[in-house]
């Protein structure tokens, strides 16, 4: 059973990666991209516990913890590139 | 017996953490403007990896190392997912992204100041408490 | 004197070398058993008085705050899925009662997470907070149950309940 709903989760999980990267394409705006970028860090977080759960190798797990940190500070660099020096679309 | 008990209750984490994660991602391609995006991502895109990480806790519970790093990514999701999302909202507020046309009500139009970096808070609210200032 | 928390973790220390178990859960029985101690024990100093009360709460709102984010996923999940859009969106200004930043950074983030909203800014003189709000069919609800949220959060971190 668990087997089976492994399989399940990295076939809806790859679906997802799909969806987003169609967002990180399609924009339309810098703050959509980062968005798109934002939510594949936290889709591989959610690999890379399927994963652990797939192959019983957790080693992975750090990774995932580094990640999720280092994505949020992605989003703050973006947020402050966006503020102040990217290009405006109201003037 | 307990062993399928055990199996069918990951499965169960697994697969609706996974549909969450699926609902972010799709609410990302389908809704309408940013700060809607940022609706999916932030609630569902967090709740998904955090119960993704609870399955994980669940296999891995006699390990108490792997327990605690799982843990700890459902903190961090959960600790960053707000503020990056109140970070990206803001700036692309503030930049000029459009919003979605059908928007009811903006009450943020027009109350921030670009040469003196300042957002005012609505005037009639300003005025109420303003005998409370020296407190705060 | 160290302060109430801290000597609720090193009862469950002294627990965890007493019976030589070094496992998670009896991190936690050690926890259970301390905080029963101190709750008993001490309850006629102010300080571990405050603190027995304050944990049963906490507990509590963990629970709550569990319970909203379900339901905020559930709601978000059944929008995307479904064809049409019922959102009616808006962005409204919500009077913070939290006054300090610690505060007003919690409130920020359990609002961001939980039903239909979505913080975006603060005012400079921190008195307003701007939410994104993706039902905006009864405003004054809207603004009540955020009103509860503030509530439940500032009677945990405060030590003297919000009026």
């Amino acid at each position: 059973m668990l087997e089976f709903s492994i399989f399940v989760a990295y076939l809806v999980l790859g679906i997802s990666l799909v969806l987003i990267f169609f967002r990180l394409v399609l924009g339309p705006s810098l703050p959509d991209r980062v968005v798109a970028l934002e939510m594949l860090a936290t889709l591989t977080v959610g690999f890379i516990a399927v994963y652990s759960l797939s192959s019983g190798v957790t080693a992975f797990l750090d990774v995932a913890m580094v990640l999720a940190l280092t994505a949020f500070l992605a989003a703050v660099g973006f947020a402050r590139l966006i503020a102040k020096g990217g290009t405006r679309d109201d003037d | 017996m307990i062993e399928w008990l055990v199996d069918l209750v990951i499965s169960l984490f697994l697969l609706t953490g996974v549909g969450f994660m699926f609902v972010a991602a799709l609410g990302l391609l389908r809704m309408p403007d940013l700060p809607m995006r940022l609706h999916a991502t932030t609630k569902a895109g967090a709740l998904g990896g955090g119960l993704l990480m609870i399955a994980v806790g669940i296999e891995f519970f006699g390990d108490v190392a792997v327990a605690a790093k799982a843990g700890a990514v459902i903190v961090f999701l959960l600790l960053t997912a707000p503020v990056a999302a109140h970070l990206i909202g803001r700036a692309g507020y503030f930049v000029g992204v459009p919003m979605w046309p059908k928007t009811h009500k903006d009450e943020l139009e027009g109350r921030y100041d670009h040469e003196t970096q300042t957002l005012m808070s609505p005037p009639g609210l300003a005025d109420k408490t303003q005998d409370q200032q020296p407190k705060g | 004197m160290i302060g109430p928390l801290a000597s609720n973790i090193l009862l469950a220390l002294v627990w965890m070398g007493l019976t030589g178990n070094f496992t998670g859960t009896n991190l936690f029985i050690g926890l259970v058993l301390g905080y029963l101690i101190l709750a008993s024990a001490l309850r006629d100093q102010p300080g571990f008085a405050a603190y027995a009360k304050k944990v049963p709460k906490a507990i509590l709102f963990v629970g709550f705050f569990i319970k909203e984010l379900i339901l905020s996923n559930l709601k978000v999940a059944y929008d995307v899925l479904t064809p049409t859009h019922y959102m009616k969106p808006g962005v409204i200004a919500f009077p913070l009662e939290a006054k300090t930043d610690a505060e007003i950074t919690v409130v920020a983030n359990l609002i961001s997470l939980t039903p239909g909203t979505l913080s975006l800014d603060v005012s400079s003189d921190r008195k307003v907070l701007y939410i994104h709000v993706m039902y905006l069919e009864g405003e004054a609800e809207v603004i009540e149950s955020i009103r509860y949220m503030e509530y439940r959060t500032l009677e945990v971190l405060r030590s003297t309940p919000p009026d």
